[in-house]
């Protein structure tokens, strides 16, 4: 590395000279020179973080590991296109040598055109009459989904229209005007009144379209139940949880500084923010030790790693190395000692905005107290909602495609959507023959690598009463005193002896 | 230095011919080896940007199989023949963004501009050459970049090619998020300023050093297409440099430009505070937007080009094609947000970005409308860039009509980032746009390499691609409307999409097919260059001025005079010509005059060698804008 | 060019005096992409609090005199190179060139102040975003004087070698033009900033 560094530090020093000498001359073929060396220099360090070993290395040249049917596949592919491409090579010779046509492309491409478009036109029917049933639209599980898919009905018919007839006319004329070399193509390159029709007439129709489409997106975004009932969604990665705001009608605030294990969506509630602040002391404590101990334990990884090299153990478990290599380099530059400042920083600046927000009692109302805080959606028919939609870490999305309704969980900005829902599981059971059938909220944008797994069941009954007892079986936030947060450890204990009881059956 | 003394020393570059191999074919700046350059690499970034689209096809149609050959291709991404969730990520992230920047961008735009702006302007180079071949070796820089950071121990970047902070900007949100997104983010800088040497330069070109005769509305439309998206780049691009810049600032020194009320499982709340997420997307848009016409625009150049040669046959309504390229420019600035509707914008807002989007559908429909005109009673002459130029149009129709349900707020509700959303684009601005660059390859190959491709292997090109291209897209409008989202590793965990498994393999399948396919391009396009036939003068016997150029190539490229032009670009089939063609550089007394045939329509009279096809009186105004007349 | 093909038509406008329009064009963008980002971040008038305002650093006021007298100096420079008043210009490009980098150091030193005033580029309290906002805005810009100060030290060196005269102004002009665009930057910025607050 160092001898890189060196090489490329002289290279520079020439290339700067060189650029010095010839910076405002004009002697010929000193740009090209120039450029030369600007580009030597960008590439250095592309080059050397090649080098680095922030590449991953190669996996091991294993012949006989690799799959072999597939690569020949691949090679039989392309040998049979070199030969269709030899045969053709040879066809076209013969009809120079012989002067006669075996294939007119003319009209064998002037025929595949109708043949495509008339193959295309039953796929499209197919497709439609196959996987048509499968569409949601027709059937909204929501009262806004229904002007919704009026308004897709309107625009499927329009647009639909518009394709079928100019890919006809497109490909009909590819047909009927194929090349003829008795015919001359007719000059004609303007005509106003044609081009005044087909600009007014899209114009008409989509000042109708968006004309539908302002009033029903108004209606959807503006126009709200005041009587709504509100439920938080709450998202994370990879998953959703719902709080209900419980008896008082009122959700409590929350806060992402609020957040911790027994808390998971940072409600403003005094005990267990308060127990959050002494588990934050708890670790800053913690760190400050380790931060204090950094040169004993470099030293220790130090003797670590100089055991590794001078045994040869790097060689014999080169992962093992590489990660004590890390830690080791971490520990020696002052990166893992940058990191735990960091992390009390950090740790610091959350108690202080907690404990800011403590003294404000607009935030901790009390209104949190009979939360709760659901792994599902239980939804009334026929009730107007608001979701108050809220996000953890990244952008997610709420995506309930049978309620026609979406909106991003964006964090720091809090969003909401409104609907009501118009048919209950069973009727969706029921109409769709599915006795299996749930609705579900999906994530819908892209979150992490279990992105395609984020979901949550959406569930509507028929009766408040249904509603009521389901939600009797929730638990409020503040459970009853004997559960605190305190026996949070103890229990994650009793989990691991009970995995490990299980490994031993 | 003093453009004088630039100019001689060029002069004295090129005079004595005893370039090296380095300064002749690697740092080269003559605008016709920077082209091949663009489309080489194109190439080569378009096979990998597929090659990466089959490997999470493979993964979409057959999620529970195991594949031997991606262990082997990708070692510790493809643990047991299975992708990886976080590489699948990370593949629909940089197959976006291969293919939106460097194989659509820079291997569309960056090809046809280069190489057509100076030979149909008639011009002799750009207007600065250096900064055209910085241009090129910036894309080339930044393709290796890219390139690297798909090795990166973490694996590339992984937040999809629109890169939402706060995924993309935190290091432990994902693992794609650490070393993979900074290279990223090098890149598409690197890409940003190559972009912008390229457009400045085009714009310059196009408007300083139009030969003797070529006013503006003589210009070939390719030139104007590519003028347009010039222009776009310029204003847009800076805007994404600003978007990743403060992206940069808060990945790498803790700021907030975009961060606000994170709690990160394992870390805890986070310092950052006050920031927006969505104030990235309105930065990103404002460039992604103007992007997407980046895109098409140079392809419908090329199209309308390639369409009017070989239908023989004038290009119908040239000045209203130029008029609705200009309002599709214009319109593509303040449209961004419709790509946001359901980030909470207010609802207000989002009307009026509603309506502006489909105000677009105008121009955009008078384009389709022109190209059917142009067709009708042509003499359609099916070469492989007809033929692709065909398939254009089919997929501007078929997929610029769903952009009406996205345009509109109160769907897009339902279709946002669903698969809906992934066919409208696939068609509209990628299998387009790659028609029409396929279209611009076969068409101008004998330009660029002074031999001709094959033809026979041409059409089944065509064909197999269009096939397999409808079959990929088509599909996807179904399940996008029953609501199947986009960027999902695999749907097996959820029942409700079961039904969707046989058109996953379908699509597949036909994803395979189309990639066998470019296989015939692939070798044609080789061979064609060592072994194929040599080209005549002026093989498709097409008007525009860069055919009049010796086919062996010179630096810069007329030997003598550069040729006056006389006349419009699209004189095909004039009736007082024997010919079907009247070159733009032949003046008027040499052409053999004929008397008009029977049954055609005659000619205007008012056809004047001085003035073309030329009637609105909004077009006049423009010129006057130009100072040209 | 025009020497091996003496008949080919004079530009118009010199292709690298072409590009520079083009390139202000695109870096004013990117000036209106991080402007408007600070404007959307800024909030209503009703939470106020939520949005530090301080006053703008009496340094970077100074740089607006410094800007103002750099861009006459650059005005005579071109004039005398276009009258062929060779040592006159010599002058004025170098006091030009001088005054840029003063500029630069005034930027530095308002940089001084504002840390000094507890408001640094990284803040962790929410309302000092618009702290950040005036660092990427003024950075960005020392970055163009910067460019223009690369452009105006090559005028500089060209002018002490005689290339700067009357029939060799496009380097000049260019530098002119330059110039007098990043000073408009900066006198726009500052009174942006000065009332955006």
């Amino acid at each position: 590395m160092a001898d890189i560094s060196k090489f490329a530090r002289r290279k520079t020093l020439f290339w700067f000279r060189k650029m010095k000498l010839n910076l405002f001359g004009v002697k010929s073929n000193s740009l090209f020179k120039k450029t030369l060396a600007i580009f030597g220099l960008m590439l250095t360090p592309i080059f050397l973080l090649a080098a680095d070993d922030v590449v991953a290395a190669p996996t091991e040249f294993n012949p006989m590991a690799w799959d072999w049917s597939s690569i020949l596949t691949l090679v039989l592919a392309i040998l049979i296109i070199l030969v269709i491409a030899r045969a053709f090579d040879i066809g076209s010779l013969t009809e120079k040598i012989t002067g006669k046509t075996i294939v007119s492309w003319n009209n064998v491409n002037a025929w595949a055109g109708i043949i495509f478009l008339v193959l295309g036109l039953i796929g499209v029917w197919y497709e439609m009459k196959v996987h048509g049933k499968y569409l949601k639209l027709g059937d909204s599980a929501s009262a806004h989904g229904e002007t919704l898919d009026s308004m897709f009905y309107w625009t499927f018919g329009f647009t639909f229209f518009v394709f079928v007839v100019t890919e006809i006319l497109l490909f009909y004329f590819m047909f009927k005007y194929k090349y003829d070399k008795n015919r001359k193509a007719a000059y004609f390159f303007h005509n106003n009144k044609l081009e005044i029709i087909w600009t007014i007439v899209p114009a008409i129709v989509l000042t109708f379209l968006v004309l539908r489409g302002f009033s029903t997106w108004t209606k959807i975004t503006t126009d709200i139940d005041k009587n709504s009932e509100e439920i938080e969604v709450f998202a994370y990665q990879f998953g959703w949880k719902a709080r209900y705001a419980g008896d008082d009608k009122q959700l409590g605030t929350a806060n992402f500084n609020f957040i911790s294990g027994s808390n998971p969506l940072g409600v403003a509630e005094d005990s267990a923010v308060s127990s959050l602040v002494q588990e934050l002391n708890g670790e800053i404590k913690k760190l400050e030790v380790v931060k204090a101990s950094i040169e004993d334990s470099s030293k220790l990884w130090k003797a670590q790693y100089d055991r590794y090299v001078s045994t040869g153990m790097s060689n014999s478990y080169p992962e093992e190395f590489k990660q004590m290599k890390t830690k080791y380099m971490d520990l020696i530059s002052g990166a893992y000692e940058r990191q735990l400042e960091k992390d009390i920083k950090r740790k610091n600046t959350a108690i202080k905005r907690i404990s800011a927000y403590q003294k404000d009692h607009e935030t901790f109302n009390g209104t949190a107290k009979d939360d709760k805080v659901t792994t599902e959606i239980v939804l009334v028919k026929n009730k107007p909602y608001i979701f108050k939609f809220r996000a953890r870490d990244v952008i997610h999305s709420a995506y309930m495609p049978e309620f026609r309704a979406q909106m991003n969980c964006v964090p720091g900005m809090p969003t909401s959507f409104a609907f009501t829902p118009i048919k209950t599981t069973e009727e969706a059971r029921a109409a769709k023959n599915n006795p299996e059938f749930d609705y579900y909220l999906y994530c819908n944008k892209i979150c992490g690598a279990a992105h395609y797994n984020m979901k949550i069941k959406v569930t509507v009954v028929g009766s408040e009463a249904e509603y009521k007892t389901w939600l009797a079986t929730q638990a409020p936030f503040v459970a009853p005193p004997a559960a605190p947060a305190a026996p949070e450890a103890p229990k994650t204990d009793s989990t691991a002896v009970k995995q490990g009881s299980v490994v031993k059956n | 230095m003093s453009t004088a003394a630039l100019h001689a020393e060029h002069d004295s570059h090129h005079n004595d011919h005893k370039e090296s191999f380095i300064s002749k074919y690697v740092f080269s700046m003559d605008h016709k080896m920077i082209s091949r350059q663009f489309l080489i690499t194109g190439i080569i970034m378009g096979i990998i940007g597929m090659g990466m689209s089959l490997l999470f096809r493979l993964q979409l149609a057959w999620p529970d199989e195991q594949f031997g050959i991606l262990e082997t291709l990708l070692g510790k991404w493809g643990k047991d023949g299975k992708i990886d969730p976080n590489f699948y990520m990370g593949l629909v992230t940089i197959h976006g963004t291969i293919m939106v920047f460097y194989v659509l961008t820079a291997g569309l735009s960056g090809t046809f501009s280069n190489l057509l702006i100076p030979l149909q302007v008639g011009a002799r180079d750009m207007a600065s050459p250096f900064m055209n071949m910085l241009s090129y070796w910036f894309f080339f820089m930044s393709s290796t970049v890219l390139l690297i950071s798909i090795f990166v121990e973490t694996g590339p970047a992984s937040a999809g090619w629109t890169v939402y902070p706060p995924l993309s900007a935190l290091e432990k949100a994902m693992p794609g998020s650490g070393l993979g997104m900074t290279l990223w983010l090098v890149a598409i800088a690197l890409f940003i300023v190559s972009s912008l040497l390229g457009g400045i330069n085009y714009i310059s070109t196009v408007l300083n050093m139009r030969t003797k005769g070529m006013s503006m509305n003589r210009m070939p439309l390719t030139v104007w297409a590519f003028f347009f998206t010039a222009i776009l780049g310029v204003l847009s691009f800076p805007v994404l440099l600003g978007a990743a810049l403060f992206l940069i600032f808060d990945r790498s020194f803790g700021t907030s430009f975009y961060l606000s009320d994170i709690y990160l499982e394992g870390v805890g709340a986070l310092e950052n505070i006050g920031g927006s997420p969505v104030l990235y997307q309105h930065l990103f848009w404002f460039l992604g937007h103007p992007e997407v016409y980046i895109i098409l625009m140079p392809a419908l150049g090329i199209t309308s080009e390639v369409i009017s040669t070989n239908a023989r046959k004038p290009i119908f309504g040239y000045t209203a094609m130029i008029i609705s390229l200009m309002g599709i420019s214009i319109l593509s600035f303040i449209v961004w947000g419709h790509h946001m509707f359901i980030t909470g914008m207010n609802p207000f807002l989002g009307s009026v970005f509603m309506i502006l989007t489909l105000i677009i559908a105008v121009p955009s429909a008078v384009k389709a409308f022109n190209y059917l005109a142009t067709l009708w009673r042509g003499n359609l002459r099916f070469t492989p860039a007809m033929l692709f130029s065909i398939g254009l149009v089919s997929f501007f129709i078929s997929g610029g009509l769903t952009g009406i349900y996205l345009g509109n707020a109160a769907m897009d509700i339902q279709l946002h980032d669903s698969y809906f959303v992934v066919a409208h684009f696939h068609l509209v601005m990628g299998s387009a746009a790659i028609f029409g660059m396929f279209a611009g390859i076969y068409h101008w190959f004998p330009k660029m390499f002074g031999r001709m491709m094959n033809n026979t292997l041409g059409y089944f090109h065509f064909w197999f691609t269009f096939i397999s291209a409808y079959l990929v897209f088509f599909p996807m409008h179904f399940m996008g409307l029953a609501g199947v989202p986009r960027r999902y590793y695999q749907f097996t965990l959820l029942k409700e999409f079961d039904v969707w498994m046989d058109v996953n393999k379908l699509i597949t399948v036909a994803a395979i097919m189309g990639g066998v396919a470019q296989l015939f391009f692939l070798w044609n396009f080789f061979y064609s260059i060592f072994k194929g036939k040599k080209s005549t003068q002026n093989p498709w016997e097409s008007n525009t001025l860069e055919w009049s150029t010796p086919i062996e190539h010179l630096h810069g490229n007329w030997p003598g005079e550069i040729p006056t032009v006389y006349r419009g670009p699209h004189e095909y089939s004039r009736p007082d010509r024997e010919l079907d063609y009247f070159p733009q550089h032949l003046p008027d007394e040499t052409a053999p005059v004929t008397a008009p045939q029977e049954g055609e329509q005659t000619a205007p009279t008012a056809v004047a060698p001085e003035e073309t096809v030329e009637s609105s009186v909004f077009f006049a105004a423009i010129k006057r804008v130009f100072g040209l007349s | 060019m025009n020497k091996k093909y003496p008949k080919d038509p004079a530009f118009a406008v010199a292709p690298s005096k072409f590009n520079m329009w083009l390139f202000m064009l695109a870096s004013s963008m990117l000036f209106a992409a991080v402007v408007s980002a600070f404007i959307v971040h800024h909030p209503d008038a009703e939470k106020k609090d939520a949005w530090t305002a301080f006053d703008l650093p009496i340094y970077f006021l100074y740089s607006m005199f410094i800007v103002v007298a750099s861009s006459i100096t650059i005005y005579y420079a071109f004039k005398m190179a276009k009258k062929d008043e060779i040592s006159a210009n010599k002058w004025l490009n170098g006091i030009t060139l001088l005054l840029g980098i003063l500029f630069c150091f005034s930027q530095y030193m308002g940089w001084k102040q504002l840390v000094s005033l507890g408001l640094t580029f990284v803040n962790s309290r929410p309302e000092d975003i618009s702290a950040s906002y005036v660092y990427v805005i003024t950075a960005l810009h020392v970055v163009h004087v910067l460019g223009g100060i690369v452009l105006l030290s090559i005028c500089w060196i060209q002018s002490l070698r005689l290339n700067v005269h009357k029939k060799n102004l496009t380097l000049m002009s260019i530098t002119h033009t330059y110039w007098h665009f990043v000073g408009l930057l900066w006198i726009l910025l500052y009174l942006f900033l000065y009332f955006a607050k």
